[in-house]
């Protein structure tokens, strides 16, 4: 036996003791020992009632998560008990996650949320446990023999306070799942404790909220179609404006070829807009017939923070509305999660989209053979794949006022894999493209704190420490390589990393690709361009005041 | 400028570090790894806080902002946050006790640059306190963007 291998006596000692994975005050007492306090900035406004009765969900009440009674249902516990057995059986692969778990720690520091607020249970594998713990208990042979020892407990209103706080700091970015040995994805033991505490009413208005305007209105905001449309004309005029240009957006036009979808933030949001006056300014360039609809009109679903089968009848109007239009394919904005949905349970859930076409750039001639299940390109790939071929006259230097670096949005990296081709487009409309370290972006980028439906105003302080290390980042480059733009290709990233920067990194603005991608195209019949679209002034286009309006 | 602590902190500069970093660590609820963005953040401004303390306090104000800007998001109350710079007394007089250097030096730490620290420190963190304030304003804005347009138009 090698000489390294450790004594018997030691590991007794170790077995006896079970040292704790905590320090200071609480290094004598279990984790589970930890208290769970709720006070203002850490935690999201609930469900309002009247949200929760125009979906149908349960309990509808006024309540908040300082107080002491949560005005949990009768049977509560059955209904939590009941939900977990029969979402097991359902998904075979929870039961994975729940079983497969060694305990080995790789996940444990590679959580931002753990980073930054520095809690033992944001360290995914205690997150999960807490899950885990009540799922053992549900096994009572095992639970009497290993009593003490197998790590079950009972489900108690503490337990739901405490997965209510934890797996409200966890934005489901799967990060901890690139470094997981047994693939675990930690982000869907997230989504099926958030599905099984909207089934007791505890919940988040920043989510449910959005649900329900997605559900009754089409978009986040409940932007009903004629103001939608008007928005989006107002972008058109402000093209016009500053480019000279009238891009002609159409909506509801039956018998496009292709049908634009983008999160609803494009569409009301700062600085989103300017990312929609980008795709406008690209779609016009290339003469591509899309169309825009007032039904299907958000890209973003927060169904997938919600239940499964919210997830699924909000993304069904996509597939609904191109059925109705009789588009060809469907090309989608910058977004996140929307990817993650339309990317990875889009096809199983709704499809198949038998009544679409395998998409082809009209453009191009390109085939993206993989979007032939979901008939859905992203918009990125659809943009590389046209400066690849040489069809857009783009000008870098437009955007020389800029410093630039990237930030992978978690479900574009790894939720489809893609890392190049927004990199591709970046290189080809800046000059000062710089990478953040190489284990803060690709399949290791860091979330931007606020993901999964947390970038509610109230969760300042939260989102502040979960953004932590992808601010590190940023500021690694900014002191460095004097970077002043975050460029992203996400609704939520474009929303949420504004404040980010602004409190951690003062002087970074956050830029949508497609913005920079309208500062550099040329455009046939354009005036003299001297300003972006956010009506800043460009570096070497200052001269000639002639072009003043 | 306090010749007698800065001499005091230029000979003992390491070892000051390593206590006032640990027992601020310690500020966090299960102490803070000294290897996150946290610790990395802490370790570089209490360092230079340190090698500037008693010569001219306005040159603490980047490190102290930095320190501040993390301590403004906790969840623990702004009297534990800033208790970190009544530490840093605690530190130096038990070391000034140790070494011969009680006497001279007790008076000075208790009246000088010490306290300047913890006063800036306060604007600092308040400022960041405000900044939260202001982001949530902002925030709500940016997502009113287009209606606010037409409503102003």
């Amino acid at each position: 036996m090698s000489k390294y291998v450790s004594k018997m006596s030691e590991l007794k000692i170790e077995l006896d003791k079970k040292p704790s994975v905590l320090k200071g005050n609480y290094s004598p007492q279990d984790w589970w020992d930890l208290p769970v306090e709720f006070h203002d900035g850490n935690w999201c406004f609930p469900g309002k009632p009247e949200v929760l009765q125009e979906l149908g969900f349960p309990n509808p009440r006024k309540w908040a998560a300082t107080d002491a009674d949560w005005q949990l249902p009768a049977d509560w516990k059955k209904t939590i008990s009941d939900g977990l057995q029969s979402r097991l059986k359902k998904y075979r692969s929870m039961k994975l996650f729940l079983d497969s778990c060694i305990r080995c720690g790789a996940c444990a520091d590679k959580c931002h949320f753990f980073l930054g607020t520095g809690d033992p249970k944001n360290m995914p594998v205690l997150r999960a446990e807490l899950l885990r713990s009540v799922y053992r208990n549900d096994f009572p042979l095992v639970e009497k023999i290993l009593k003490g020892f197998s790590g079950a407990r009972q489900l108690t209103p503490e337990v739901i306070k405490e997965w209510h706080m934890y797996f409200n700091q966890c934005t489901e970015c799967r990060r901890c799942s690139v470094f997981c040995p047994l693939g675990i994805d930690t982000a869907e033991i997230t989504m099926l404790v958030r599905e099984l505490l909207n089934l007791i009413g505890v919940n988040n208005n920043w989510i449910l909220a959005p649900v329900a305007n997605c559900n009754r209105t089409g978009n986040h905001l409940g932007i009903e179609p004629h103001t939608f449309v008007q928005n989006i004309e107002s972008l058109a005029d402000d093209v016009k404006e500053l480019t000279g240009v009238a891009v002609n957006p159409t909506f509801n036009r039956k018998g496009a070829e292709v049908l634009f979808i983008t999160p609803s933030g494009d569409v009301f949001g700062d600085p989103g807009v300017y990312t929609m006056m980008g795709y406008m300014l690209l779609f016009h360039h290339v003469g591509l017939d899309y169309t825009i609809s007032t039904y299907a009109s958000e890209g973003g679903n927060f169904g997938m923070f919600t239940s499964n089968d919210m997830m699924k009848k909000i993304n069904a109007k996509m597939y609904h509305e191109a059925e109705r239009l009789g588009v060809k394919w469907m090309l989608g904005g910058e977004c996140g999660h929307m990817w993650r949905v339309v990317n990875q349970y889009m096809s199983t859930m709704n499809g198949p989209a038998d009544f679409l076409e395998q998409p082809v750039s009209p453009i191009t001639g390109t085939r993206f053979s993989n979007a032939a299940a979901t008939k859905m390109v992203h918009i990125v790939e659809f943009t590389a794949d046209l400066i690849h071929h040489k069809k857009l006259k783009l000008d870098p230097k437009r955007n020389d006022h800029l410093r630039t670096t990237f930030h992978d949005s978690c479900n574009i990296a790894r939720g489809m894999g893609m890392f190049e081709e927004p990199r591709y487009v970046l290189n080809n409309v800046c000059n000062t493209f710089h990478e953040m370290p190489e284990n803060t972006i690709r399949e290791k980028t860091f979330c931007c704190g606020s993901g999964s439906g947390l970038n509610a105003e109230e969760y300042m302080e939260i989102r502040m420490k979960g953004g932590l290390p992808r601010a590190h980042a940023v500021k690694y480059v900014k002191e460095r390589h004097k970077v002043d733009s975050l460029v992203t290709i996400c609704a939520i990233d474009r929303a949420s990393l504004t404040p980010l920067m602004k409190y951690w990194n003062p002087g970074v603005a956050v830029y949508g690709l497609h913005e920079l991608v309208g500062n550099a195209l040329i455009m046939d019949g354009e005036k003299k361009r001297t300003t972006d679209l956010r009506e800043n002034t460009m570096a070497g286009f200052e001269d000639g005041g002639d072009d003043e309006e | 400028m306090d010749t007698t602590l800065v001499n005091f902190l230029a000979t003992n500069k390491k070892v000051i570090l390593k206590q006032w970093l640990d027992s601020s660590l310690d500020l966090f609820p299960e102490k803070m790894s000294s290897s996150t963005p946290v610790g990395e953040v802490f370790s570089a401004a209490l360092e230079e806080i340190l090698s500037v303390l008693g010569k001219n306090h306005t040159t603490c104000r980047a490190p102290l902002e930095n320190v501040t800007r993390i301590l403004a998001v906790q969840s623990f109350p702004p009297s534990k946050a800033l208790s970190m710079f009544l530490d840093l007394k605690i530190i130096l007089r038990q070391m000034m006790m140790k070494s011969n250097e009680a006497d001279i030096s007790r008076q000075e730490i208790d009246s000088s640059c010490i306290d300047q620290l913890l006063l800036d420190a306060f604007d600092s963190y308040m400022s960041h306190r405000e900044k939260i304030y202001q982001l949530k304003v902002e925030e709500g804005n940016r997502r009113m963007f287009m209606a606010l347009r037409r409503a102003e138009a």
